[in-house]
């Protein structure tokens, strides 16, 4: 089965079958959007909250509020209706909580402005594994909807 | 622009791994010797990672935030393996695992790592730059590099100084990130006598 690694700031999706994985996902935050009915999944790797005008070039998935967007309308171009789509969440996390950057981690923020903008859209989260000070890998299986949570060390987690 | 900033990378890395050697080297017995001068490489933030052999590969991540005259981020990155190397020589036992002494003695081995990098640049240039208490994650190197990355801010390119060291026969290798903010990059720069890079 083909496996298809999602780098930070890129969105990827697969129709019927695949893997769409991110791995090593530490203040970022994966999101995988699926349609069960016709199949359709949408996977993307947010860097940071926000889109920034001195960053014009980046990609849209690099932002939550640029990125939850382009997710969806490559869901739909793939078939997927709004309204059967819901989203799994992993990431977020703060590696160095010792040093208190600002009240709310970066990774904290990601979180935030995922589940505002997925929100804002209507599309429900139906599983997270997201913030705490670990590393993870996620992968989401495309013909069924299954994603699975791994941290160093321990075993994947269906999530 | 992008060479003559390349270069100038180069020298502050030279200047600053120079001294963050010798420090270290102290404290290992005159163990540990720098093996080649420190390369500078500019690379798109999404290639970070793949860099030091992977996203999934563990790392021994030391992270500081900068501040004083010249504000900004610290990182000194280790492929696992090097890092157990180092705390060998430095505690004389083989540790397969790392406990919560091990993760304090590499957390201090970093902190030593990256305020004598800083201390040395701080000389030169008479501007003051204030390490914070150092924070220390052991993860995947992914998880580690975006991390780093999103704390600094850094949305395009990344400079990393690859630096490789050699005690006891065996080579260690480090990644150095001197992410200054942007005005105080030019601030530094300018006292060096380059222009606009």
């Amino acid at each position: 089965m083909t496996e298809v690694f999602v780098n930070m700031g890129e969105i990827s999706s697969s129709k019927n079958q695949g893997i769409l994985t991110t791995v090593g996902l530490g203040s970022c935050v994966g999101v995988a959007l699926y349609d069960p009915q016709v199949k359709v999944g949408v996977m993307g790797h947010i860097f940071l909250p926000q889109s920034r005008p001195n960053d014009p070039q980046a990609p849209p998935g690099k932002y939550a509020d640029t990125g939850i967007p382009a997710m969806i309308e490559e869901a739909v171009r793939l078939g997927a209706s709004r309204s059967r789509l819901h989203a799994k969440l992993a990431g977020g996390a703060n590696l160095f909580p010792n040093l208190s950057m600002s009240s709310t981690s970066i990774g904290q923020q990601n979180i935030n402005a995922v589940v505002e903008h997925l929100k804002k859209h209507g599309i429900p989260v139906v599983s997270q594994d997201v913030a705490g000070s670990h590393g993870r890998k996620m992968r989401f299986f495309v013909e069924n909807g299954v994603v699975t949570v791994t941290a160093i060390g321990k075993d994947p987690v269906e999530i | 622009m992008k060479e003559a900033r390349l270069d100038f990378l180069r020298e502050l890395a030279n200047i600053g791994t120079g001294h963050a050697t010798t420090a270290l080297s102290q404290m290992l017995n005159g163990r540990l010797f720098q093996l080649v001068v420190p390369d500078a490489q500019m690379l798109p933030f999404t290639e970070a990672a793949e860099y030091m052999g992977g996203a999934e590969q563990v790392v021994v991540g030391i992270f500081i935030v900068i501040s004083g005259d010249v504000k900004g981020h610290m990182a000194f990155l280790q492929p696992l393996e090097s890092a157990l190397v180092l705390l060998r020589l430095l505690t004389g036992i083989e540790q397969p695992e790392l406990d919560e002494l091990g993760r304090s003695a590499l957390q201090e081995l970093g902190n030593i790592m990256v305020t004598s990098y800083l201390n040395a640049l701080s000389t030169m240039t008479n501007l003051l730059m204030v390490p914070s208490v150092p924070g220390l994650a052991i993860d995947m190197a992914g998880a580690v590099w975006e991390s780093v990355l999103a704390g600094a801010q850094v949305t395009d390119e990344v400079t990393v100084i690859r630096t490789r060291f050699s005690a006891d026969g065996e080579d260690i290798e480090g990644h150095i990130l001197f992410l200054p903010d942007h005005e105080d990059f030019e601030k530094v720069a300018r006292l060096f006598g380059l222009g606009e890079l």
